[in-house]
């Protein structure tokens, strides 16, 4: 006998009776509360307020008594009359910034780069097609515009991506690649040498490009074509005519090199002939009394000291400069001192930029007298165009903040909530940080590569800026406290980035402050990255059960007194 | 127009949110202690509902799944706020319910107007209005209702008897009318 027969003289109780309202009972207990309530006036009297307590419940709810507030009624197109006019002052801002930026960086780089005699028009053309620091660009040219579409047009996919069909996205990948195979270029001969000890033989001649990596590397052949080179002794006494690339501990050039050096080492000495140019990055570059450079040097050292002779200019950033040589083009010095010697000759103009004047001995000949400007320390001597250039930056930061904000709120937001999470953030930020732009450097070897390179390296690059309006973000809501509301996230994004700001022009620890910041808005990014990356779990996977609170009821039993 | 909305059609994102922003709006405010609460949560909602709505079955009901996510949003804002530690405590819980007088209940239920419930409702505790919301409202099943405040199926039809107690309480402060203890 169930339950319910048992009750059958008493009432029934007013679960079981709400259960059989809202048809919740099996038809069963139904049917027996069906029965009972025909010969119980009381349990049939209360099945009916129930039954009029739901429908008096669902008409109170239903009822339209108030109507939308005009804050949801606009609510859309707010949002989009808003943005209005701040994408106007966010493109105001950024051109205000780019301008700064080339007036304040690029313009004067580029000025004293075309005073050194590079010629160029301006910097991208030196760079492209004057092959001032890799002869690879001249030729890698087309390439590079090839990506360069290749990476407007993946980006305008992205954007257009919910427009475009799943068959018209492929036909535009696989119409890229088969583009890209078109402008690939065919490989050249070229030779791989790979040994702890490397000797090209007097009497050898590689006909082609040489690729040799060793402890050890000597070239006393000759090889009719560039030679890519990375070592720890390297020492080229032969004969190249193309080329050469070296990465060492040091390099000395001996023999007769007749296209241009590039090189990134410890030390480089010259005393042999270098046909053209000469791009230095070196803790000493030597060019010794033997030694002759065709066209301009460019060195980036501790020190430089030029004996032999230049036929073009020198470009020097370097603590001490050393010129006992001749010199027939222009030489332009950034650093902390520059001694010219009595047998020195500089057949064009001379400039120094330094802590002191320039050391010239008497017997120097010099085509003019040299310029000298000091070096400003501008940390200690801030105009006012400084702080209102910060002003403007600050107000820069918090619109593109804005602009995230509205474009990526979820992901902003996820962000900022990570930055709570210090360790794995910041952990994750070094990493980043540091890893990401050497494998994109790394990835850009490849041609294919190189998009996924430049790709990654923008991403990282825009990650700069956008760590900091995540820690500003995650700042501002520690103070005014925490909210899911994308506008008053964004008013605390704004204090917090002010606040950040002001603490990175602090003197001293200024620069500190600001690498923490990046590494941490970085690591939060990362980590928000890292997580929408994870597969989200079907919404129809089961749940784990729920903590237990008692023992599980049977679907029909009564729960009278609970 | 959910599979417009969906390929990012802006036009039919406008379409949706005017035909269903009413009745998440009422929703809300019925669910939510405050008007400027419901408003929030209401902007909230379909601004969830943009990455949301890939996870839509759409061979079901549209209305029924806006509810839920509807219902999960306001619930776990009530949850974030600890809002039920008044009347929705285990204690509270554990405590028998007393059967009410029929005749006099039925007498409340029939003198009481829609907006002195509406008033009444907003006197509840959290998850009691929660309840009565999910399931007189938006018509939610019982697992759905188990589902979305984390209790056991079987536990429902207790937390709707028990948030009705709560609002013939509230009904009856103002009134000579009592509707317990007398069966």
């Amino acid at each position: 006998m169930s339950e319910l027969e048992n009750t059958a003289n008493k009432h029934l109780d007013e679960i079981t009776l709400l259960l059989y309202v809202e048809r919740q009972l099996d038809r069963d207990s139904a049917q027996e509360v069906s029965l009972h309530t025909q010969t119980c006036t009381s349990c049939m009297t209360l099945l009916r307020a129930l039954d009029r307590e739901s429908r008096l419940l669902t008409r109170s709810m239903l009822e339209e008594d108030e109507p939308l507030p005009a804050r949801l009624t606009g609510f859309q197109a707010r949002v989009k009359k808003s943005m209005q006019w701040i994408w106007g002052l966010v493109f105001g801002l950024a051109a205000l910034g780019i301008y700064a930026l080339y007036t304040g960086y690029i313009e004067p780089a580029e000025h004293e780069l075309e005073q050194a005699g590079f010629g160029g028009t301006n910097l991208l053309s030196l760079l492209l097609f004057q092959g001032a620091l890799w002869k690879g660009w001249q030729s890698m040219f087309t390439s590079v515009e090839f990506v360069a579409l290749v990476s407007a047009a993946g980006f305008g996919l992205f954007l257009f991506r919910r427009y475009l069909k799943r068959a018209s996205a492929l036909a535009v990948m696989f119409a890229s690649l088969g583009l890209l195979a078109a402008f690939a270029s065919p490989a050249s001969a070229m030779e791989f040498r790979k040994s702890d000890s490397i000797q090209i033989k007097k009497d050898e001649v590689i006909k082609g490009d040489l690729y040799a990596t060793g402890e050890n590397v000597r070239l006393d052949g000759t090889v009719d074509g560039d030679v890519y080179v990375a070592g720890k002794q390297v020492v080229i006494s032969g004969r190249v005519t193309g080329e050469v690339f070296c990465a060492c501990q040091s390099l000395r050039i001996d023999g007769q090199v007749e296209g241009s050096v590039r090189n990134a080492s410890n030390s480089l000495t010259i005393t042999g002939t270098v046909g053209r140019g000469v791009t230095s990055f070196s803790e000493t570059t030597a060019i010794d009394l033997s030694g002759k450079v065709g066209h301009s040097i460019t060195a980036f050292s501790k020190s430089l000291t030029v004996d032999g002779t230049v036929g073009g200019d020198v470009l020097a950033f370097a603590a001490e400069t050393n010129i006992a040589g001749n010199i027939e083009g222009e030489i332009r010095v950034h650093g902390d001192s520059l001694s010219i010697g009595s047998n020195a000759s500089i057949g064009g103009k001379a400039s120094f930029e330094g802590n002191s004047p320039a050391d010239v001995a008497s017997g120097a000949k010099l085509a003019s007298p040299i310029t000298f400007k000091k070096i400003e320390h501008t940390r200690n001597a801030r105009g006012g165009g400084y702080y209102v250039w910060r002003v403007i930056w600050a107000s820069a930061f918090i619109l593109f903040g804005l602009v995230l904000l509205w474009v990526l709120p979820q992901f902003s937001k996820e962000a900022t909530g990570n930055v709570e999470n210090v360790g794995a953030s910041f952990g994750l930020g070094v990493l980043v940080g540091f890893a990401l732009p050497i494998a994109a450097i790394l990835t850009c070897v490849t041609v294919v590569g190189l998009f996924v390179g430049l790709s990654a390296f923008f991403l990282w690059f825009a990650s700069l800026y956008f760590s900091q309006i995540v820690v500003g973000a995650a700042v501002g809501s520690w103070i005014l406290g925490r909210t899911n509301e994308t506008w008053p996230l964004v008013g605390r994004m704004a204090i917090g980035i002010l606040i950040l700001r002001a603490s990175m022009a602090l003197p001293f620890i200024g620069g500190w402050i600001k690498i923490a910041v990046i590494l941490w808005g970085i690591g939060a990014i990362s980590l928000a990255a890292y997580r929408r990356l994870q597969p989200v779990m079907a919404p129809n996977i089961p749940t784990p059960p729920m903590a237990h609170v008692g023992t599980p009821l049977p679907p029909n039993t009564t729960v009278s007194g609970v | 127009m959910i599979a417009r909305v969906r390929a990012g059609d802006t036009q039919a994102w406008g379409d949706l949110y005017r035909e269903f922003a009413p009745a998440i709006f009422r929703f809300c405010r019925r669910a939510m202690p405050t008007r400027e609460d419901a408003e929030d949560a209401t902007m909230e909602i379909f601004m969830k509902l943009r990455d949301k709505l890939t996870q839509y079955d759409q061979s079901r009901s549209f209305t029924a799944w806006l509810y839920r996510v509807a219902a999960n949003h306001c619930w776990d804002m009530l949850r974030r706020r600890k809002a039920r530690h008044d009347k929705d405590t285990e204690d509270i819980d554990d405590l028998p319910i007393e059967a009410p007088e029929p005749n006099q209940l039925e007498k409340l239920i029939e003198e009481r107007t829609s907006e002195e419930v509406r008033k009444a409702l907003d006197k509840l505790g959290a998850r009691a209005r929660m309840a009565l919301v999910m399931r007189y409202y938006s018509d939610m099943s019982y697992d759905e209702i188990a589902d979305a405040l984390g209790v056991r199926r079987p536990f429902v039809g207790v937390v709707l008897l028990r948030a009705r107690h709560e609002l013939r309480q509230a009904l009856g402060e103002n009134s000579a009318l009592a509707v317990g203890g007398t069966r």
